[in-house]
C-alpha cells in the first residue's frame, strides 16, 4: 500500500472563486522524501493541509477527489485520527506552543502524553528529539523565552517525538540558521531512511534538490510537474512558474554543463562536479 | 553621514546569563549585513539600537543620540525596525491603517501619512491589498507589510530582522531592491539575515556575531575569506563560494555572474559541450 | 520573564500533595461564610499565614496584601457609613460618622478576604501548576479541563508578554509610552484592542496544532512527571474533610 495517494484533488476555500487546488494527482511510495515548491499563493500549504485533513474539515469549503493517507481516506476520517499517521509542522512556531507548559521538554512530551505511551517511552523519546535538533541546551527554558529558530526547532522535536508514518513541513525552517536549516534536512533524510514518508515545502531549493527523491511543482493550484529535482530543475519554463532553479543548475545551464544522456542539468555541487570530471 | 555606534554593550533578560558580551561596533556603510546562528543575539543587540531596551553597561548612539537618553518613541524618526516576527509588529485591523500608524506619529499630515503609506506599498507589490485585514494574509505578505509601514516612515537608518523569511523569488527580488534603492539614496540599511548567497551578492560590509559577541567584521568578500571563521560561528559559506572551491578556484566570488565567468576561464575550452 | 507564580522552596508545605492543598484552600475559604464569627475567622487567618511562613512564601504575599488595602479601605468607607444596620456611632470626622455595626462588617469582611487571598496563596505559591492538574487528571477530570486551566493560568504572565510585545511595535513607530503617568494610561488603551485579538488569532491556530499533537485522542492520556512522592495526603484530606462536616453540622444545631 502507498503511504500517499492523491487522485483528481480539487478544493475551494469557502467565498473565494478561484480553485486553489486544481485536479491534483500524484503517489508517493514509502521512505520517499517529495519537495514541494511554487512561487507564493501557488498551493503549497493548501496541499499540506489536505494530507493532514485540516481541508476539508477544518476550513470547510468545496472538495473533489480523493486523499488517502496509509490507506486512511482522509475526507472520512477525523484529524485527530489523521495525526496518529500524518505529523504536520506548520511555519509559525509560536501558536505551535500548547502555551500550557513550562519547559521545552514537557513541551515536546505533550503529543506523546496524548498518545498514551509510557513514562519511559515518553522519555526516551523526548531526550531522541531534543537530540536530534540539538535542542538539550534549552530543555529547561519556558518555550516563550526562546529565540525564534530555536522555537522552529521545539516546534519539529514535539511532532517526530510522535513518531508518524507520514510527516508534512511546511516551510519549518524559515527562520533558522544554515547549520540548524542543514541539521533538519539531515535529520528529515534519516527519519526517511527509518521508512518516513516526507513531504517538504521550502523556498530553500539547494537544500530540496540535495534531500529530495522528487519534486512537486505547483502554479495556481495545478501539479505542473512531478520528478525527479533534475528534471524539474532544468525546465526551460521555470521562470514562468516563478521559480530561479538552485545556483549550480544556473551555473551550469550558463557553462553548458548538463548529462548528456538525460539531457538534464545537474543540481548539486557533487553531481557538478563529476560531470566536469568525466569530460575533463 | 548616518552612523551607528555601539560601544563596550552587555546585556542580558534575566540578570544571570549575559545576551550580549562588550560589543562595540561602528557603523557608517550603507549596506551591512549581520549573521550568525540562532539565539546568537542578532535580533536582541538590533532592539538595543531601537532603543527598545538600553543596555545593561556601554552605550549606543544613533546618529549621535544616546539610547539612553531618548525613548523608543523619541527615536523612532530616526531609526526603523522591522521586526523579525510580523506577528510582534502588526495590531491594526487595516493593511493601510498599520502602515500610516508610523507616520502619523512622527507628526505627518494625514494625507502625507495616506500618500507615503501607499507609496511604500506599491513599492512592496502590497498595495491591492491596503484594505485587506493584515490578519488574513500570509506570512510573506505580512512581512512586506511591516516592511511598508517602516518605509513610509522613512527614517535615515532602517534595521531589516530576517525580511526573507517565506519569500519566494520575486519577494526576494523586492526586498532586494527596497534595499538598493533606500542605500542609493543615502540611508543606512542593516539586515540580519540567514542567506548567505544573498548576504554575498548584496552587502558592502558583513559582522558575524556568535554567542553574544562580534566575533568577526568587515568587507563582505574578505569575511567570507575566513571560512574557518564562518565554520566556527556555524554558519555557511554561500553557495557560489562552495561552487568555486569545488572547482579549486580559492578567489572569493560573490554572485552568480562573477563565478560564471571564473568558471569559464576555469574550464576553458571543455564547455560548453557540443 | 518570570511566567509562574510557584514558588520553589524546600518546606514541607511544598511536600504536601496537590489535592490536599486544594481541599485545604476551599474549606479555609469557605468555612468563614458557614460561621460568621471574627474570632473564628481571625484564627482560621492565622493558621493560612502561619503556612504561608512555614513554607517560606509570606514575603511573595505582601503586594498582594497591599493591593487589597484599596479594597478594605472601600469596604470600610461603605459599611461603616451607609450600612442600613448601622445605629451606634463610634467616631466621626466633621459631618462623616462611622457606626459600630458597620465597622464590624467590614471587620468581617476584611477577615475573610485576608483569610481567603492567603488560602488560596498556601496552594498556588507551594505548588506546581502542573502537578495540580496532573492530580486532578488522575482523579478523573477531562484533561481538556486540565489544558483549560493550565493555559489559563498562563493567560496573566501571556497577556502581559503581548501587552509587551505590542507596546514595542507600538513606541518603535513613534507612540509615547514612556515617562509620565498619563502618557502610559493613555499608551494603555490603544494595547487593549490588538491584545484581543491577537489571542484570537493565536487561539485559533493553537487549536488546530494542539488536535495535530492528538490533543483530542480517546486514547488514556498518560504523563511524563513521575507520580511524586507527597506528604500526609490522606490522613491531612481526612481531617479537613471531617472539619468541614463538623462545622456545617454545628451551624446547623446553633
Ligand atoms: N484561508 C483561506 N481562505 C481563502 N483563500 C485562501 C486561504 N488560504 C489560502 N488561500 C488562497 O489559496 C491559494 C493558495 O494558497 P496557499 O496554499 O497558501 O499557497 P502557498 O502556500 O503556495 O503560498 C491562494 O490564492 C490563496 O490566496
Ligand atoms: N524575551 C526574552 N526573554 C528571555 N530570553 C530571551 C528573550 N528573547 C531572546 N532570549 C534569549 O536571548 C538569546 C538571544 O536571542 P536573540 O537575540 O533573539 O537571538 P538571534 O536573533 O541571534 O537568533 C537566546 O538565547 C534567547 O533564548
Ligand atoms: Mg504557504
Ligand atoms: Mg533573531
Amino acid at each position: 500500500m502507498k503511504p500517499i495517494v492523491v487522485e483528481s484533488l480539487k478544493y475551494k476555500y469557502p467565498g473565494t472563486d478561484a480553485l486553489a487546488l486544481d485536479d491534483i494527482s500524484f503517489e508517493v511510495d514509502e521512505g520517499e522524501v517529495i519537495g514541494i515548491v511554487g512561487k507564493n499563493g501557488s498551493g503549497k500549504t493548501s496541499l499540506s493541509l489536505a494530507l493532514t485533513g485540516l481541508i476539508p474539515h477544518f476550513f470547510g469549503g468545496a472538495y473533489g477527489g480523493r486523499v488517502l493517507v496509509d490507506g486512511l481516506e482522509v475526507r472520512y476520517s477525523s484529524v485527530t485520527e489523521i495525526s496518529e499517521r500524518v505529523g504536520y509542522v506548520f511555519d509559525n512556531p509560536f501558536t505551535q506552543m500548547t502555551a500550557a507548559k513550562y519547559t521545552v521538554y514537557e513541551e515536546v512530551a505533550f503529543g506523546l502524553e496524548n498518545l498514551g505511551l509510557n513514562r519511559e517511552e515518553i522519555i526516551r523519546r523526548v531526550e531522541w528529539s531534543l537530540k536530534l535538533l540539538d535542542l538539550e541546551g534549552v530543555k529547561d527554558h519556558h518555550p516563550f523565552n526562546l529565540s525564534g529558530g530555536q522555537m522552529q526547532r521545539v516546534a519539529i522535536a514535539g511532532i517526530i517525538a510522535m513518531r508518524p508514518k507520514i510527516l508534512v513541513f511546511d516551510e519549518p525552517t524559515s527562520q533558522l540558521d544554515p547549520e540548524g536549516t542543514e541539521e533538519v534536512f539531515q535529520v528529515i533524510q534519516n527519519l526517511a531512511n527509518e521508512g518516513m514518508t516526507i513531504l517538504i515545502v521550502s523556498h530553500k531549493l539547494e537544500k530540496i534538490a540535495r534531500f529530495c527523491n522528487k519534486i512537486i511543482l505547483l502554479h495556481q493550484g495545478k501539479l505542473v510537474d512531478f520528478d525527479r529535482p533534475q528534471k524539474v530543475f532544468s525546465r526551460d519554463d521555470l521562470i514562468n512558474y516563478g521559480i530561479q532553479p538552485p545556483i549550480v543548475t544556473r551555473v551550469c545551464r550558463s557553462l553548458g554543463i548538463r548529462d548528456e544522456k538525460s539531457g538534464y542539468y545537474p543540481v548539486t555541487v557533487e553531481e557538478m562536479r563529476k560531470l566536469v570530471k568525466q569530460n575533463e | 553621514m548616518n552612523e551607528i555606534k555601539i560601544e563596550k554593550v552587555s546585556f542580558s533578560y534575566d540578570q544571570k546569563k549575559p545576551v550580549l558580551n562588550n560589543v562595540s561596533l561602528t557603523i557608517q556603510n550603507p549596506t551591512t549585513a549581520i549573521i550568525g546562528q540562532n539565539g546568537a543575539g542578532k535580533s536582541t543587540l538590533v532592539k538595543l539600537c531601537k532603543g527598545l531596551f538600553k543596555p545593561a553597561s556601554g552605550d549606543i548612539w544613533i546618529n549621535g543620540h544616546n539610547t539612553k537618553e531618548y525613548t523608543a518613541a523619541q527615536l523612532a524618526p530616526h531609526i526603523g525596525l522591522v521586526f523579525q516576527n510580523p506577528a510582534d509588529q502588526i495590531f491594526k485591523h487595516r493593511v493601510i491603517d498599520e502602515v500610516m500608524f508610523g507616520p502619523l506619529n512622527i507628526g505627518l499630515s494625514k494625507e502625507e501619512a495616506f500618500e507615503n503609506s501607499m507609496r511604500a506599498l506599491k513599492k512592496l507589490g502590497m498595495d491591492k491589498h491596503s484594505e485587506r485585514n493584515p490578519y488574513d494574509l500570509n506570512l510573506s505578505e505580512q512581512k512586506l507589510v511591516t516592511i511598508a509601514s517602516i518605509l513610509a516612515m522613512d527614517p535615515p537608518i532602517i534595521i531589516f530582522d530576517e525580511p526573507t523569511i517565506g519569500q519566494d523569488d520575486y519577494g526576494k527580488e523586492l526586498i532586494k531592491h527596497v534595499i538598493h534603492e533606500l542605500a542609493s539614496t543615502g540611508k543606512l540599511v542593516l539586515t540580519i539575515i540567514h542567506d548567505m548567497d544573498f548576504v554575498a551578492e548584496n552587502f558592502e560590509r558583513t559582522v558575524v556575531m556568535n554567542k553574544g559577541e562580534v566575533i568577526l567584521d568587515g568587507p563582505t568578500r574578505e569575511v567570507f575569506a575566513r571560512g574557518d571563521i564562518i565554520l566556527e560561528a556555524k554558519l555557511d559559506t554561500p553557495q557560489v563560494i562552495q561552487i568555486a572551491r569545488a572547482f579549486g578556484i580559492s578567489d572569493v566570488v560573490l554572485t552568480v555572474d562573477e563565478l560564471i565567468d571564473r568558471m569559464r576561464v576555469h574550464l576553458g575550452d571543455s564547455f560548453p559541450l557540443k | 520573564m518570570n511566567l509562574t507564580l510557584y514558588v520553589e522552596r524546600d518546606s514541607i508545605i511544598h511536600k504536601i500533595d496537590p489535592i490536599t492543598k486544594l481541599i485545604y484552600c476551599l474549606v479555609a475559604a469557605s468555612v468563614p461564610y458557614i460561621i460568621s464569627e471574627h474570632m473564628f475567622t481571625f484564627f482560621l487567618m492565622l493558621i493560612s499565614i502561619a503556612l504561608l511562613f512555614i513554607g517560606k512564601v509570606f514575603r511573595k504575599m505582601i503586594p498582594l496584601y497591599l493591593l487589597s488595602m484599596f479594597i478594605f479601605i472601600t469596604i470600610v468607607i461603605i459599611q461603616g457609613i451607609f450600612h442600613p444596620d448601622n445605629v451606634t456611632p463610634l467616631i466621626s470626622f466633621g459631618p462623616v460618622t462611622f457606626f459600630k455595626e458597620g465597622l464590624m462588617l467590614a471587620l468581617l469582611l476584611i477577615l475573610r478576604i485576608i483569610n481567603m487571598i492567603s488560602a488560596f496563596g498556601v496552594l498556588i505559591l507551594t505548588t506546581q501548576v502542573d502537578d495540580l492538574i496532573q492530580s486532578l487528571v488522575k482523579k478523573g477530570m477531562s484533561p481538556r479541563v486540565g489544558y483549560m486551566i493550565g493555559s489559563v493560568l498562563q493567560i496573566i504572565p501571556h497577556m502581559s508578554s503581548m501587552v509587551s510585545t505590542i507596546s514595542d511595535a507600538q513606541r518603535s513607530r513613534g507612540l509615547e509610552t514612556e515617562g509620565k503617568l498619563s502618557t502610559r494610561i493613555k499608551a494603555f488603551f490603544p494595547l487593549i484592542g490588538p491584545v484581543i485579538m491577537n489571542s484570537l488569532i493565536a487561539t485559533k491556530e493553537r487549536a488546530i496544532a494542539l488536535e495535530l499533537r492528538g490533543f483530542n485522542s480517546r486514547r488514556k492520556k498518560t504523563f511524563l512527571q513521575d507520580d511524586k512522592e507527597f506528604l500526609f495526603g490522606k490522613p491531612c484530606q481526612l481531617i479537613l474533610i471531617l472539619f468541614f462536616i463538623g462545622m456545617i453540622i454545628w451551624r446547623i444545631l446553633q
